[in-house]
């Protein structure tokens, strides 16, 4: 009656219901969760903004620049409206031709990654081709190492004294065959590289679809009497088209972000020219930059559509539980024969040659093939003393230099804080979404926690890069793991709000009606039931993390972290150094893949998986 | 309770003052520094870091084993000081932006720097104040010190590019205009990965350089000549319009040009050496630090042999390579000005403080004293085994060799418009 007498203010209502929302752990997650990513994602997005229209001393920027004024339009007008002649050449040189680069090499590796990718997972999947265990396992192996890797192999192979300049690689020193230039540097090598880079990401995700696709309308297909050819144009690439999709958007981003092997195969692209133009053009960078952040907004904006369109498609479709398995007669040993040259190239070949580089006694030198094992050296390995002779520039044998093993410790310590910061939110993300399917603000921060992972490394990098500079926490693990947990967030996100979504909701609200607190819930029923996927959204940043360069290298000195130690080795022409701490990450991340499988079933190959859904 | 916050309201008013009473500027500290000898530094620098680690950034990670070197020193006069060093090399360039968001933030941690390119330090830290010059005193008195484009910033070290080239074929280089000739690629650092290497081609244009460039345009054959007149000719415009008023800028600019448009990129002068010193790098050259000679291990396919350096044969004409320079500077907000001004001095200084360079070919000291002897590099056993490492020194590089020496404020005062033309070429 007194209710009826004093109405409730609207915005005591208001205070009331956000009351009652917040009660629920699943909301207040959600809010907090919502304010933390806008924060970390947005903020260093503005900075980065900003730093366009920024004055930098020393750059060219500050040239027409007024003493103390602080913002200048010279940096966008310098690129898209230059006055002079050789405004016009820079502009071509260092925003059209990189940008033109960029775009046709992220679109040359989307479609060589599902070309190849994909067939080898029909293979795999609907055929009866051999040793498909082998393969599989084996066809992940450049997805798992470092994204260079095969372009410094490239390098090795093909590199020629009268084409490339410089020391012959092993094709023109032991075949006397000298590629092409075309072949050695450029758009080519630099495209196949990233194919291959990215094809187990086109298997997985394909591989997932023809997995469990219901061969009933194949075989009604079959039946009507329709062509093979018509079949697969009609029927069976209209079911895989998602995740052709999937694959697009992932590796497109992938791709143009790509820093190391357009910068090994010299191709100059958005991501080179960026680090290039660092030093006087500051501002004009961070355009480049910004471009690439607006491909990352472009990319989830496809992304949203794409994915709307996929669910209604699966419910359509789906699932039988039959397959069938077409006989490729003898061909079954012939691809396999293929299959398993082309994998030694990717995947076995890595291993050997970097082994062998570090045996050399000088990069490229490979004397011991005419003068026998005299010619070879433990030197790389073995020195214990601090000497410039020889080629060792004044560093110790990898197996004494504590330098190396620092900067690999701290690579452990930012993989295994990433994975945690990462995995944690990332799960959480995933539940607090599940939780609230139809709120438009759940998907608000579902959108800033997958946005990252559209977003090209570099851009990402740069952003935090600025944004650590102006909040004094540059070349610091901190830093580090601040931008790795948002960059691989996605993963975990994607992993837990997929199988979270496969929960019924009764399972918790059991335990509810019988009072059992939060935590309680979360930790004896939901992350017990879905153990393996929540792993996985664990494991996959760890892995990622410990392998990656082009996030972290604007973001810390050349000595902190393994990859960027790597990256310098490499640069000052010390292939042994550089060869033998790829081996060393190559044995790391295959070690810990084998290991968390082995103990809980989860693996790379499933945390991919699941993405495809 | 209201005494009590008085009290300690006042108290802290108190402390307040006085260590503004007591606070001295980096500045201040470096103008006494100045008239010190280095045992009164070493003995401030004792005092002030005695427990503390103190966060040094460089582009030589060479600090890190001067460094070590200090400390030990320092504990040698007093064996309880605790203190140490943690060097950092940043990669790609980013030392000044590290430096700037160091100083413009609220807490500071590097004490010094050991830093390269001059037009970006001139620009960047010299002209903003970011980074301070100290002299230390026995520098400043050393016997024999070369002061000139040394002291002012501070120079720890000089440092050599030369031209080399692979012997093992029938081409020869004689003069500095071969590596810019037709079909030549000399492989080079590219000038915006490393930007020494872009300041040595500001360099050129200066008048005193210029002219060396036309001096080895003049000896060259009429064939040579009518080859490059055609760019030395477009040249002519191009040097008015970029304000370059000497008679011999022309001369700078074509061979800037040329050089520009065919050079050979490479990621480092590691790489570069590899490739010359291989016997299948037939007829190849390239302009590179000329210590990286001492780090190849003789094998059948590689050779130091296989290399000559271009300026030490007699009949080389014209410039046979440039140099840059590893300064010493004090940020404007170190947290220990002291033990940086105490570093400094020992690196400069003393035999032992430059020993970590010192034992290289190619980097020379301005201090006599510091430096170690390399004109018999290359003898095996007292036989004259490698003569390209056998290093003839500082005086004769400059005079003979005819390097092209940095100069920051030269560098910078060109780099605006110079800049621009030259990333605009290739």
């Amino acid at each position: 009656m007194v209710a009826a007498a004093c109405p409730q203010s609207p915005w005591k209502a208001r205070f009331n219901r956000f009351k009652t929302w917040i009660s629920k752990p699943q909301n207040a997650i959600l809010l907090i969760l919502g304010i933390i990513l806008t924060l970390t994602t947005v903020f260093p997005m503005v900075t980065i903004v900003r730093d366009t229209v920024t004055v930098h001393n020393g750059s060219v920027d500050a040239r027409n620049a007024e003493p103390g004024q602080v913002y200048t339009t010279y940096n966008w007008t310098d690129l898209f409206a230059p006055q002079t002649s050789t405004a016009r050449k820079l502009a071509t040189k260092n925003l059209w031709t990189p940008l033109l680069n960029s775009v046709l090499l992220s679109v040359f590796a989307c479609i060589g990654a599902i070309f190849y990718g994909g067939i080898f997972a029909y293979l795999v999947t609907r055929t009866n081709m051999k040793c498909k265990k082998y393969l599989s396992s084996i066809f992940i192996f450049p997805y798992i190492m470092p994204q260079w890797t095969l372009a410094v192999i490239w390098r090795h192979l093909f590199n020629s004294n009268a084409v490339t300049g410089g020391s012959d690689g092993l094709f023109a020193s032991l075949l006397n065959i000298r590629m092409p230039e075309w072949w050695c540097s450029g758009m080519f090598p630099c495209a196949v590289v990233l194919a291959l880079h990215y094809a187990p990401f086109a298997y997985i995700l394909i591989g997932g679809i023809f997995r469990n696709m219901d061969a009933n309308l194949e075989e009604a297909a079959t039946i009507l009497n329709t062509p093979r050819w018509k079949t697969f144009l009609r029927v069976t690439l209209p079911l895989v088209k998602p995740a052709i999709l999937s694959t697009v958007l992932l590796v497109f981003s992938s791709a143009m972000g790509s820093y190391p092997i357009p910068h090994y195969l010299k191709l100059s692209t958005l991501s080179t020219k960026y680090v290039e133009l660092n030093v006087q053009r500051a501002g004009q960078a961070s355009i480049l930059a910004v471009i690439m952040m607006l491909f990352g907004f472009g990319i989830l904006l496809v992304n949203q559509k794409t994915t709307s369109g996929r669910k209604n498609f699966t419910t359509v479709t789906g699932k039988s539980g039959q397959s069938s398995v077409v006989n490729l007669h003898a061909g079954k040993h012939i691809l396999a024969v293929v299959f398993i040259l082309t994998t030694l190239f990717t995947g076995i070949l890595p291993i050997i040659m970097f082994a062998m580089e570090t045996f050399l006694p000088n990069p490229g030198d490979y004397s011991f093939i005419s003068g026998g094992l005299d010619h070879l050296t433990t030197k790389w390995w073995l020195t214990s003393e601090n000497i410039t002779e020889n080629g060792m520039y004044g560093n110790k044998g990898m197996l004494y230099n504590s330098q190396i093993w620092s900067a690999f410790g701290n690579t452990l310590l930012v993989a295994i804080l990433c994975a945690i910061c990462a995995g944690t939110i990332g799960t959480l993300v995933g539940y607090c979404v599940s939780k609230n399917r139809r709120s438009k603000f759940a998907a608000y921060v579902n959108n800033m926690a997958f946005l990252p992972y559209l977003m090209p490394s570099l851009a990402v990098g740069v952003a935090f890069f600025i944004f650590g500079s102006r909040i004094g926490i540059y070349n610091t693990i901190l830093l580090l793991v601040l931008t790795g947990t948002i960059k691989y967030i996605p993963f975990a996100s994607r992993s837990a709000l997929n199988s979270m979504m496969q929960l019924s909701g009764e399972i918790e609200e059991a335990a509810i009606i019988q009072d059992i607190p939060w935590w309680k819930r979360m930790t004896r029923i939901i992350i017990p039931i879905q153990k393996t996927s929540i792993i996985s959204g664990f494991l996959l940043p760890f892995m990622t993390c410990l392998r990656e360069l082009t996030l972290f290298m604007l973001l810390c000195s050349q000595t902190m972290i393994i990859t960027t130690m790597l990256d310098y080795f490499d640069e000052m022409g010390l292939y042994a150094f550089s060869s033998g701490i790829n081996l060393i990450l190559i044995v790391v991340i295959l070690l810990f893949n084998g290991l968390v499988n082995k103990l809980t079933g989860a693996s790379i190959d499933s945390g991919i998986g699941s993405d495809s859904k | 309770m209201k005494k009590l916050v008085s009290i300690f309201l006042a108290l802290a008013l108190v402390l307040s003052l006085c260590s503004f009473a007591s606070a001295e500027t980096v500045e201040e500290i470096i103008a006494q520094a100045q008239t010190m000898t280095n045992e009164e530094l070493y003995k401030k620098a004792i005092e002030e870091s005695h427990d503390a680690v103190v966060a040094g950034v460089g582009n030589s990670s060479r600090g890190k084993t001067a460094g070590a070197s200090f400390v030990e020193m320092l504990q040698s006069i007093d064996p309880t000081y605790a203190g140490s060093i943690d060097w950092q090399q940043p990669k790609n360039n980013s030392i000044f932006t590290m430096l700037e968001s160091d100083i413009n933030n609220t807490s500071h941690q590097f004490f010094m720097t050991l830093i390269q390119d001059g037009n970006q330090i001139q620009k960047k830290m010299l002209d903003t104040g970011y980074l301070l010059n100290f002299v230390p005193k026995e520098w400043a008195e050393a016997e024999g010190v070369a002061k000139e484009n040394n002291e002012n910033p501070l120079a720890l070290q000089t440092l050599n590019k030369v031209f080399e080239f692979n012997n093992c074929g029938e081409k020869t280089f004689k003069n500095c205009w071969d590596f810019v000739a037709k079909d030549v690629h000399t492989q080079f650092m590219a000038p915006n990965s490393e930007p020494v290497g872009k300041n040595f081609l500001y360099m050129l244009t200066r008048e005193d350089y210029a002219a060396v460039v036309k001096e080895a345009f003049d000896a060259l054959s009429d064939d040579q000549k009518a080859y490059f007149q055609p760019t030395i000719d477009e040249m002519e415009a191009e040097a008015a319009d970029l304000g370059l008023a000497g008679e011999n800028a022309k001369y700078a600019l074509a061979w800037i040009k040329l050089f520009v448009e065919n050079y050979q990129e490479e990621t480092d002068d590691g790489p570069i050496c590899n490739n010359l010193v291989a016997k299948t790098a037939v007829d190849q050259s390239g302009l590179l630090v000329y210590s990286k000679l001492r780090s190849i291990e003789e094998s059948e396919e590689l050779s130091v042999n296989n290399v000559t350096v271009a300026a030490y044969q007699d009949d080389y004409v014209g410039f046979g390579g440039y140099a840059y320079k590893h300064y010493l500077m004090v940020s404007k907000t170190s947290p220990y000005p002291w033990t940086a001004c105490a570093f400094i001095a020992y690196m400069t200084t003393t035999k032992e403080g430059f020993a970590a360079w010192g034992k290289d070919m190619g980097g020379y000291a301005p201090v006599p004293a510091c430096m170690q002897d390399h004109s018999k590099d290359g003898y095996v056993d007292g036989v004259d085994t490698y003569p390209a490492k056998n290093d003839r020194g500082y005086d004769w590089w400059i005079n003979e060799g005819k390097l092209i020496v940095e100069d920051p404020a030269y560098a910078a005062s060109v780099a605006d418009t110079l800049g621009d033309w030259i990333d605009a070429l290739r």
